[in-house]
């Protein structure tokens, strides 16, 4: 009951963030797919004692495969994807209780979170960023394979 | 199709280009849009080089006269419609879908639309996104409302700044100022609230999506000076938005 209405959360909350970015409507449904699917992939791990680092990671790679994927078929920029899809995965939380522990005098609690949140953020990026280029590689091969020329997206 | 003159590729391909880079393109999309508009227009040699803050576009026909353009940017928004309408464009073009002058028409009627999102829609997204965030955070229905609030509050303080043109992370300062202190006085008037859940639902929309995703993609791609300049850009965002929060959590304690 309560994962359904986080999941429901989950994918509103992507949606807004396409109708705040301006994702195109025909596609809002698809990007806010991608949000809700990355966060369930981060949440399930988390839940199953995976380290929230590795979540992020997995659930960041998701995105970028999802978004490719998709920029493909709808014949849209993968951007408009990536967008909603990753939002969902900041580390709002931790970013937060890393000031108020700075606030309250917790110096090294403070280091702690600060070190996870930062490593949580360039998890994130990190699986970005192999998600597209792997992507781009093995359809890069593909395309050269069966053409003889790259598609550019 | 008509023979399209140096000045007429040029003028169309960097419009392109700068309607791109201000609606929030990625460095190397903005680039390649000007090259493929510029060679399906019979040149002969095309360079183009994008940064953050401006286009410029050079480019040779086959008579060997050539021809360089240069844009200033100086305001960037957020709309990915405009860029995927494009994209559209410069597809259609290159596959010789639509006519020069076709071409020219269209991409004048995309630079020139008003498309400034109405308040209203930004605020209740923002609220959803807060709301959304809250329950996802583990929040009960107080804690959905509360950043409802705190981040539709946020948003409406985006909608005043934005109309004085003042210098940039103001915005995210005074965001997470706000943020906070709704945040602490939700739980003043009502102890049993989660504070914490309700500020970061609350700052939500003011995570920096498009500049991370961009610095992100800018970096791939190899454009360095761009992913470094769009990567700072939002680091100081983020800190733009704690100083808001540590200064209201400081007061409000």
């Amino acid at each position: 009951m309560v994962l359904a209405a986080k999941i429901v959360a989950a994918f509103l909350l992507s949606g807004a963030i396409g109708i705040l970015y301006r994702v195109p409507r025909s596609v809002v449904f698809y990007s806010s797919l991608n949000g809700t699917i990355s966060w369930l992939i981060l949440y399930s791990l988390i839940e199953n004692g995976v380290n929230v680092i590795t979540a992020s990671f997995c659930g960041s790679l998701a995105v970028g495969i999802i978004a490719e994927t998709l920029a493909r078929l709808l014949r849209k920029p993968s951007t408009v994807f990536i967008i909603p899809g990753f939002i969902p995965l900041v580390p709002g939380r931790e970013a937060y209780t890393t000031m108020r522990y700075m606030v309250e005098g917790w110096q090294l609690e403070a280091l702690s979170m600060g070190v996870q949140t930062l490593l949580m953020a360039g998890a994130i990026a990190f699986g970005i960023i192999i998600s597209i280029s792997g992507y781009r590689l093995a359809a890069s091969f593909k395309f050269r394979n069966e053409t003889g020329n790259v598609d550019e997206n | 199709m008509h023979h399209v003159s140096l000045e007429e590729t040029v003028n169309l391909a960097i419009l392109a280009g700068e309607v791109m880079l201000i609606n929030g393109a990625e460095t190397s999309r903005a680039e390649e849009t000007m090259d493929h508009i510029a060679w399906a227009c019979g040149a002969s040699a095309v360079n183009s080089f994008v940064i953050p803050t401006g286009v410029f576009l050079t480019v040779s026909n086959m008579e060997g006269r050539s021809l360089t353009a240069m844009r200033r940017i100086k305001y960037r928004t957020i709309d990915l419609e405009r860029i995927a309408k494009v994209n559209e464009l410069s597809r259609r073009l290159v596959d010789y879908r639509i006519e020069f002058t076709e071409a020219q028409n269209l991409l004048n009627n995309i630079a020139q639309e008003r498309a400034v999102l109405p308040a209203v829609i930004s605020i209740g997204a923002s609220g959803v996104i807060g709301g959304g965030y809250a329950v996802v955070q583990s929040g009960g229905s107080g804690e959905m409302v509360g950043g409802f609030i705190a981040a539709s509050g946020v948003s409406w303080i985006a909608s005043l700044v934005t109309g004085f043109h003042g210098g940039q992370f103001i915005y995210e300062f005074l965001g997470g100022l706000v943020a906070a202190f709704i945040g602490i006085l939700l739980q003043n008037y009502y102890s049993e609230l989660n504070r914490d859940v309700i500020i970061v639902a609350g700052l939500m929309p003011l995570v920096p999506g498009m500049v991370i995703t961009n610095a992100i993609r800018d970096i791939i791609a190899g454009d360095l000076l761009s992913g470094i300049s769009r990567g700072l850009e939002a680091t100081l965002t983020a800190v733009a938005v704690a100083m808001g929060v540590v200064i209201a959590l400081s007061f409000g304690k």
